[in-house]
This record gives C-alpha cells, sequence and structure tokens, in this order.
C-alpha cells in the first residue's frame, strides 16, 4: 500500500507557482527523500501533505485520507519536524514530551511511558529535565525529532532535520532517522546529497516547484551516467548538462 | 478541554520561567503601591488605598498584554505554533490556551494588591474586596485579548515597544496619577471613551462598599465592549496570521 499518493498537486502564491503539479506515490515505511536547491517547493510540498496548506489544484491522500477533507484524521497519523527547531524553550526536555504527547489526547500513564522511552531511545538522560532552550544545536534537533514521533506516527515528515549541525552530531541523527523507519514512512528534505544518498530509499528532485524525477539514487547515477550522486543531482536539476 | 489545559499549562511555564516576568507581573506593581501610599496618602486622597490598589489592578494587568504577546510573537517567529498545528490541536484551543493562562496569572496580582493594600491601610479590607477578583476578570480577559491581537500582528522587536505604549495608557489614561479635576473637556471624555480610566473605576467603584449600581454600569459596559471587541479581533488576527504560509 502507498502511505502518500499526490496528484498533480499545486501551490501558488500570486504570481508564483511553488509546487507546480507535482504527481507522486510514496510506499509504506519507505524513507524519502526531497531534494532540490532553495526555493524548490520542497517545504510547500510538505506543508500541504500535513494540511497545514491548502492545494491549490490537485489531490493528495495521506495513508488514504484525503489532504482536502480529512485534515483532523490525517494530523492524527503524521508526526513533523520543522525547519526550525519549535520546542518550548523554557520547558525541559521531559515537559517538552510530556506537553506534546498530551496534545494527542494520549492518556497521563501513556504520556509517561512513551516519554521515558524516547529519552532512553534518543539519549536524552543527561539533559531529560534541563530547559530545552539551553541545549545546544544537536541536542534541540533530537529533541524536536523526538516530539514528532510520541505520537508514534505513522507518517514522519523531517524538514531538514541536520541543518547546521556538526559532523557527530549529523550522524547520531542518521541512526536515529534509520531506527524511526524500520517502522514509520519518513519524508525528509534536505540540501546534503550525502545524507540523502545514505538514507533514502528513493529521492525526488524538484526545481521551481516541478518533480523533475524520481528514484533511487543509484538509479539516478545510472540513469545520468554521472560518477556519483552529487554529479547525478546537478545533472539532472541542469538537465543534463554539467554545472 | 485536555489539550486546552495542556496549552495553557505550558504557556504559564514559559512566562513565568523568564526572570523578569513576575518582576513586572506582581513585583512593580506592589512596589509602586508601598512607596506611592507612603510618599503621598496623607497629602492627597488620591493615593489612599480604595483608588491607589484597584487603580494598580489595572496597570498590572497591562503587564499580561505584554508578555503574552511576546509569547506569541515568539511563538509565531520559532515555527512553534505552526508546528502545533500539525498535531490534532485546533485554532480556538490555541487561543483559548492564550486566554485561560491569563486568568490565575491575573488573578493572583489582584490578590496580592488587595492583600498588601490591607496590611498599609487596614481599614481598606472589606468584604467587597472579594468581588474585586471576579471584578478584575475583565480587565484580565480585555488586556488578554489585546496581548493575543498585538502578539499575532507584531514581530517579537516591536512588540515590547507597542506593549509599553499600553501600559503607559493605562498608567497615565487611567486617572490613577493625578486628579481629574480641571483637565480639559476634551480629554477628559477621551479618557471616558478609552477602557483604562473605565477600567479604575470599575474596580474602585466594586470595592468600595458604598458604590451604586450607577457607580457600576457605566464602566462596566465599556470596559466589556473593549473586552468583547477585542477577543474578536485578536481570535481572527490569530487564526489569520498563525497559518503557515
Amino acid at each position: 500500500m502507498n502511505a502518500i499518493e499526490i496528484k498533480g498537486l499545486t501551490k501558488r502564491y500570486k504570481d508564483t507557482v511553488a509546487v507546480d503539479g507535482v504527481s507522486l506515490d510514496i510506499r509504506e515505511n519507505e524513507l524519502f527523500g526531497l531534494l532540490g536547491v532553495n526555493g524548490a517547493g520542497k517545504t510547500t510540498l510538505i506543508k500541504m501533505l500535513a494540511c497545514l496548506l491548502a492545494p491549490d489544484g490537485g489531490e493528495g491522500t495521506v495513508m488514504g485520507l484525503s489532504i482536502a477533507k480529512d485534515a483532523p484524521r490525517i494530523k492524527a497519523l503524521i508526526g513533523y519536524s520543522t525547519q526550525e527547531t519549535a520546542v518550548a524553550k523554557n520547558l525541559s526536555v521531559r515537559e517538552n514530551l510530556a506537553f506534546y504527547g498530551s496534545l494527542y489526547g494520549l492518556g497521563r500513564e501513556e504520556v509517561a511511558k512513551r516519554t521515558e522511552a524516547l529519552i532512553a531511545r534518543f539519549s536524552l538522560e543527561k539533559v531529560a529535565d534541563k530547559r530545552v532552550g539551553k541545549l545546544s544545536g544537536g541536542y534541540q534537533r533530537k529533541v524536536s525529532i523526538a516530539l514528532a514521533i510520541i505520537s508514534e506516527p505513522k507518517i514522519l515528515f523531517l524538514d531538514e532535520p541536520t541543518l547546521g549541525l556538526d559532523v557527530l552530531a549529523r550522524r547520531e541523527l542518521w541512526r536515529i532517522i534509520r531506527d524511526i523507519q524500520k517502522n514509520t514512512t519518513v519524508i525528509l528534505t534536505t540540501h546534503y546529497l550525502e545524507e540523502a544518498e545514505a538514507l533514502s530509499d528513493r529521492v525526488a528532485i524538484m526545481v521551481e516547484g516541478r518533480l523533475l524525477d524520481v528514484d533511487t539514487p543509484r538509479g539516478l547515477i545510472a540513469k545520468t551516467g554521472a560518477d556519483s550522486f552529487e554529479d547525478a543531482f546537478i545533472k539532472t536539476v541542469g538537465g543534463g548538462k554539467d554545472a | 478541554m485536555h489539550r486546552i489545559w495542556s496549552l495553557a499549562k505550558r504557556n504559564g511555564k514559559e512566562i513565568l520561567r523568564e526572570p523578569v516576568s513576575l518582576a513586572f507581573l506582581i513585583g512593580l506593581p506592589v512596589v509602586m503601591e508601598i512607596l506611592f501610599y507612603y510618599m503621598f496618602h496623607t497629602l492627597t486622597p488620591q493615593f489612599e488605598m480604595r483608588y491607589l490598589a484597584p487603580g494598580l489592578i489595572g496597570f498590572a494587568n497591562a503587564f499580561l498584554a505584554l508578555f503574552l504577546a511576546i509569547l506569541i510573537s515568539m511563538d509565531r517567529e520559532s515555527a512553534f505554533i505552526t508546528r502545533i498545528y500539525t498535531t490534532p490541536v485546533r485554532a480556538y484551543e490555541f487561543i483559548l490556551g492564550y486566554f485561560l493562562v491569563a486568568i490565575p496569572l491575573g488573578l493572583c496580582q489582584s490578590a496580592v494588591i488587595l492583600l498588601v493594600g490591607g496590611l498599609l491601610e487596614s481599614s481598606f479590607f472589606s468584604w467587597s474586596l472579594l468581588l474585586v477578583l471576579p471584578g478584575s476578570l475583565l480587565s484580565i480577559w480585555m488586556f488578554s485579548a489585546v496581548g493575543i491581537l498585538f502578539g499575532s500582528v507584531f514581530n517579537a522587536k516591536a512588540v515590547g515597544g507597542i506593549s509599553s505604549i499600553l501600559i503607559t495608557g493605562q498608567s497615565v489614561l487611567s486617572g490613577m496619577w493625578f486628579p481629574l479635576e480641571g483637565l480639559p473637556e476634551g480629554f477628559l471624555t477621551v479618557m471616558g471613551i478609552l477602557p483604562f480610566k473605565n477600567i479604575s473605576l470599575l474596580l474602585q467603584s466594586i470595592a468600595t462598599p458604598a458604590s451604586s449600581f450607577e457607580d457600576l454600569w457605566r464602566p462596566f459596559l465599556i470596559v466589556a465592549a473593549y473586552t468583547v471587541a477585542c477577543a474578536a479581533l485578536s481570535c481572527v488576527l490569530f487564526i489569520r496570521n498563525s497559518k503557515a504560509k
């Protein structure tokens, strides 16, 4: 079964077409990378799938539910980690997790159980009672992703999850993302091509709101005749020409 | 209701864990109450506790607008609100979470100012003071609505300055610090139309056992009208400006 099905999805802002008739299927438990340069429409696309933005055209389903008609039911099935860490900075890690859990209507005992499990899974024991605003960027990102999965979502949207992190923090998050993907569909937007190549089962490349190609990283390399995934990306974005 | 309560609890922690918030929400009004009472109450009836304490409650409540506005503008800018919209939380629950947190904060302000007032001037204590607490809810809700409105419209840098104008308005235009006799007619008319003086009058009337219904109804209606208008406008602007773009 497909976790997400999109047909001709479009979003316009005045004179700009942010997402231009994108059609795409994403399978269950797939880790799907959305790639593109700045302004490609990646974030707009996942905001429509997360029911944060209403599309201007086309249609999309998330776990068989329409993004136009079933927003409340979809929101109960998804997790979303924004580009910004977007956490309650004056609350501790534990309080943040409990707060988010309560927003999904989970009982107090269930929230406590999941909170402790996530603290252990994300190795947050040392900072569990510290205010999130006082933590390093790497820890804040970990908390942000932990918050997104406290509801045990079927689909997780990760918008630039490793932006601005050092290499060690990034690798730590890669481990966590791979672990999450074992039983969750993950849609990941990133600017880091090595990240997309290392993590994604398939990737989609977007330019100016349009979907140029969807394939596995290896498939894209083979298709373009490039030596590396980065070259394959550049050739795809540049219409077959090297930069 | 469960989600609204969770949001309100989170909002309360965010506000109270800022080191300056308690200083401004409670510390400053209490210090002013003690200072102005001791300095001036023997010189002019303006600073007798029956006038001073209700006026300071309105002044203190105005800080609720400042802290709510800062919280909401930062929530918008940090994408916190966008993120919460990906959960099952509805917009009305969000707004009620902000309104709800202001109630205990505002009632604490009122209770502390009344208590300190009674300790400074024992004749100030009367049963009618118990009615000031529910009476101050109108002022609390009005300033909460204005705070939500400011936070929905202005960014985190601008919101402090804009809220300061409101607090200054409540301070100067409430008639708390100077006698109104002798002021130009036009100025008095403006003060009568704006909510600031009416908040003071309403709370003073409730706190004074000898007050009549005549003293109460006009300021009550004016403050209630501002509260309803600000609440409606703040809801519309919050929903419009907090949705993802």
